[in-house]
């Protein structure tokens, strides 16, 4: 064989290492090889092994000569072997094959097994090298590591902790073999131990361990929980520190002789609950086990921080859910890249649709009001077009005709991805509405019973006055007429009669010099007026009559709009006419936004004007002068007073009042008044009472 | 005349005071005129007052308190009752209380006549 070798380099180099009748070079060099190798028969014989070899199975040479190649092969892991020795042996090609090895004291370990074939001059192949290297450590690691990483998914998917916990114990069972872990939990109270899992001890054993307090004398885990510290009972036979309590005779009665408990703390190192091993036999933790304790405590602190972070969003959830419920206020909000809507529960019960049905603004639009949807367009406009605040008030009308009064508030910013995002809540008015509209229903009703009280009380006076004297009139001339009449005639008594009937004229005519006086023109009292603010309180008086009509109002007042000279009330009474008519013009519009903007500025003639401009059925340029003569309506409700008396206001403040028609939908109508002769402004005015100067503010009645 | 039957004007209108006793003077009757219903009452003319013409409202005691009045002291005088106030409401609530008419004033000679003439007949 020498001679073979030494003629065929090729060979040599593979068969350097044994060859028959040099068993001795082969243990010089390969006991010094910290792996196992051995030489193989094709048959599957034994031939020659190293020192290391032979140590870990415990076996001389000639006792594994006698055993099968398989021998200490781990049963689970035999045919796998076999097969790849087999197909290893048909091929003569190198292989690899990974499996558990019995050591001399009966402990498995995972080696992997490299095969080589070493062949002859003619090829055949002789013998095969088996190099065969322990990797136990690096299985375990590996099976450490998917084990964490399957709970930590179950963690992350959101199972329930119970589940996750009973795994965690059985995979450190399952690495562990003969132990018993359980996981124990700090009740809310803190004073007692809640079950987590124990899926390999008897549930009397944990029932007895929880129904103790948490005190250091109520066995190893109320220790470890109560005094956070590792708690190592090795032998539960001579440990005295959980006699009194009786922990100690529950444990043994139930079998078990050592208990190691370990605290499992949170991120902020708050005492959560326990991990116990527990053995049947005695022992101390071996440096493994400490690596496993450790990792898996982090692993149930991970699950339980998880477990009661999800209970309390749950619960605030509820809470939000119930607030929301509570105050008919749903929330929602709109990214404006995608079109992706989000509404909350009580969103979609105040819009009467199933919760989790996809939002949609066609789905949106099913349920606003049809005279509301041109001012949801609007929204969506000036959302798209701007970021900023809204509120507003809008309808819905609901499949079964009903409707509802919305009031909401939205805010469009970018959120934290840079995005576009509305979000808001929609608050249900409608009870405050009803309530709104029939205390504005009662207050017209009682405004017009007034108007109509007193222009009857008016009536009867004035009656009252003339008839009197008229009275006096009818009756002397009759008796005048009679005395004339009779034969002779009463001249004396005639003339005194008719000299009565002149006096009772007189005195007729002095009642309406009376009422004349009390009820004909007068100077107007004359006050610097702040325009803007008397517009802001007409605003103000109206808006609900104008919120009932659904109109979106929009006020432009000039920030230095110089003080007007007159009668404040009388240019408010002309304000309002002018706003209520306008809102009135657009009652019937349905095919566009009722919009309606107030202006104010100070105008080429440095005078100072107003307007109000809406989008209603608009003025007949051939008919504008008739608008302010008294009595033209074109109103079925109207008594055509309003347009006369503002014309003749705004005339004795030496101003002007006219009706324009728009280019667009509707009309404008606007007055000017001179200023006053101080060159101040409301605004200068109202700084220096430190009041905020609102500019351009938008109000939206009704929409989405 | 042979008809002089007294009629009494309670009025506090000055007007009324001095142009109806004149006109009821022309028809034939005699006539007292008072301007409150207070001097009326305290008056001996209440005994012999055939027909009254009473204004409804005065300052102190008012027509129909008057007529309450009457009725409680049992002195059956027609009445009829005139006002300046063109409220109708008070109409029925006189006549129901048993007065022969109620004149709105300005009234005609022709309607006062025939108040007056049907109170006659009453008493």
């Amino acid at each position: 064989m020498e001679t073979d070798l030494g003629s065929q380099q090729a060979l040599q180099t593979r068969w350097w290492l044994w060859a028959p009748g040099r068993e001795a070079h082969f243990r010089s060099v390969s006991d010094a090889i910290p792996s196992s190798l051995s030489l193989v028969k094709p048959n599957g014989e034994l031939e020659i092994a190293n020192r290391h070899h032979l140590d870990y199975l415990g076996a001389t040479l000639e006792e594994l000569k006698g055993r099968a190649a398989a021998d200490a092969v781990h049963p689970d892991d035999l045919p796998a072997f076999v097969d790849a020795w087999r197909e290893a042996i048909a091929a003569g090609e190198p292989y690899n094959v990974e499996s558990r090895r019995r050591r001399a004291d009966g402990v498995y370990r995972w080696f992997h097994t490299y095969g080589f074939p070493l062949r002859d001059e003619q090829g055949r192949v002789v013998y095969w090298y088996l190099m065969e290297r322990d990797i136990d450590d690096r299985i375990r690691a590996e099976a450490l590591l998917a084990g964490e990483k399957r709970l930590l998914e179950m963690v992350a998917r959101g199972r329930p902790l119970t589940h996750v916990l009973e795994a965690l114990c059985l995979f450190v069972e399952s690495t562990t073999p003969d132990c018993c872990c359980s996981v124990l939990l700090v009740d809310p109270s803190g004073a007692h131990l809640q079950f987590g899992a124990a899926p390999s001890l008897p549930p009397s054993l944990i029932e007895a361990v929880i129904s103790l307090p948490v005190t250091p004398e109520s066995g190893a885990c109320a220790t470890a929980v109560s005094l956070n510290q590792q708690v190592i009972a090795s032998d539960i036979v001579s440990e005295t520190r959980w006699v009194s309590s009786g922990w100690n005779s529950v444990a043994l009665h139930h079998g078990m002789r050592a208990c190691w408990s370990t605290p499992i703390s949170s991120q902020h190192g708050k005492v959560l609950g326990s991990f116990a091993i527990l053995y049947r036999q005695p022992g101390t933790p071996t440096p493994l086990h400490q690596t496993l304790i450790e990792r898996f405590t982090n692993i149930a602190s991970i699950a339980i921080e998880r477990a009661r972070g999800d209970a309390a969003l749950k619960r605030s959830e509820a809470f939000l859910a119930e607030a929301q419920r509570l105050s008919s206020t749903g929330s929602f909000s709109w990214r404006l890249a995608t079109d992706e809507i989000m509404w909350s529960d009580e969103a979609y019960r105040i819009y009467g649709i199933d919760p989790g049905t996809p939002v949609t603004f066609d789905l949106i639009r099913t349920r606003v009001h049809p005279d509301n949807l041109p001012i949801l367009q609007q929204v969506i406009d000036r959302f798209r077009r701007e970021a900023g605040e809204l509120d507003y008030e809008t309808r819905l009308l609901l499949p079964d005709g009903s409707i509802k009064h919305l009031h909401v508030v939205a805010h469009g910013a970018r959120n934290q991805d840079g995005e576009m995002e509305v979000i808001g809540t929609l608050h249900d008015v409608t009870q405050r509405h009803v309530s709104d509209e029939a205390c504005g229903r009662l207050r017209s009703e009682l405004a017009h019973m007034a108007r109509a009280t007193t222009l009857g009380a008016l009536t009867a006076s004035i009656a009252h006055e003339v008839n009197q004297p008229l009275a006096g009139i009818i009756t002397n001339a009759s008796t005048c007429l009679r005395m004339l009449a009779a034969d002779p005639p009463n001249i004396d008594g005639a003339s005194e009669t008719a000299r009565r009937t002149i006096r009772d004229g007189r005195r007729a005519a002095d009642v309406i010099t009376r009422l004349r006086a009390i009820f004909g023109k007068k100077e107007p009292i004359t006050e610097p007026v702040d325009l803007n603010e008397a517009t802001r309180e007409v605003i103000a008086l109206t808006e609900s009559e104008l919120n009932r009509n659904c109109v979106l109002l929009r006020t432009q007042l000039a920030e230095d709009l110089p003080l007007a000279t007159g009668d404040r009330v009388q240019l408010q009474q002309v304000i309002l006419n002018l706003l209520l008519n306008a809102s009135d013009a657009m009652s019937t519009v349905r095919d566009r936004p009722r919009q309606l903007v107030i202006s104010s500025k100070r105008d080429d003639a440095d005078q100072v004007c107003l307007s109000v401009e809406d989008t209603g059925v608009g003025v007949d340029p051939e008919r504008v002068d008739q608008l302010f003569e008294a009595f033209y309506t074109t109103k079925s409700a109207g008594m055509g007073m309003g347009l006369s008396i503002s014309r003749s206001i705004i005339e004795s403040h030496h101003g002007r009042l006219w009706a324009t028609p728009n280019d667009g939908p509707g009309a404008t109508f606007a007055f000017s008044i001179p200023r006053g002769p101080e060159h101040v402004t409301g605004a200068e005015r109202r700084t220096a009472a430190s009041a905020p100067a609102v500019t351009d503010a938008e109000h939206v009645v009704g929409s989405l | 005349m042979v008809n002089r039957s007294l009629v009494a004007v309670v009025d506090d209108d000055e007007s009324v005071r001095e142009s109806l006793p004149d006109l009821l003077r022309e028809f034939g009757f005699a006539v007292e005129a008072f301007s409150s219903a207070e001097d009326f009452l305290a008056s001996e003319v209440v005994g012999r007052t055939k027909c009254l013409i009473l204004d409804v409202k005065m300052p102190g005691m008012s027509g129909p308190a008057l007529q309450q009045e009457l009725l409680r002291r049992r002195w059956t005088i027609p009445i009829v009752f005139i006002t300046a106030h063109a409220d109708e409401g008070i109409r029925p609530h006189v006549l129901e209380a048993g007065a022969v008419d109620c004149l709105f004033k300005p009234f005609s000679e022709t309607a006062l006549l025939g108040a007056v003439t049907t109170a006659l007949r009453a008493s």
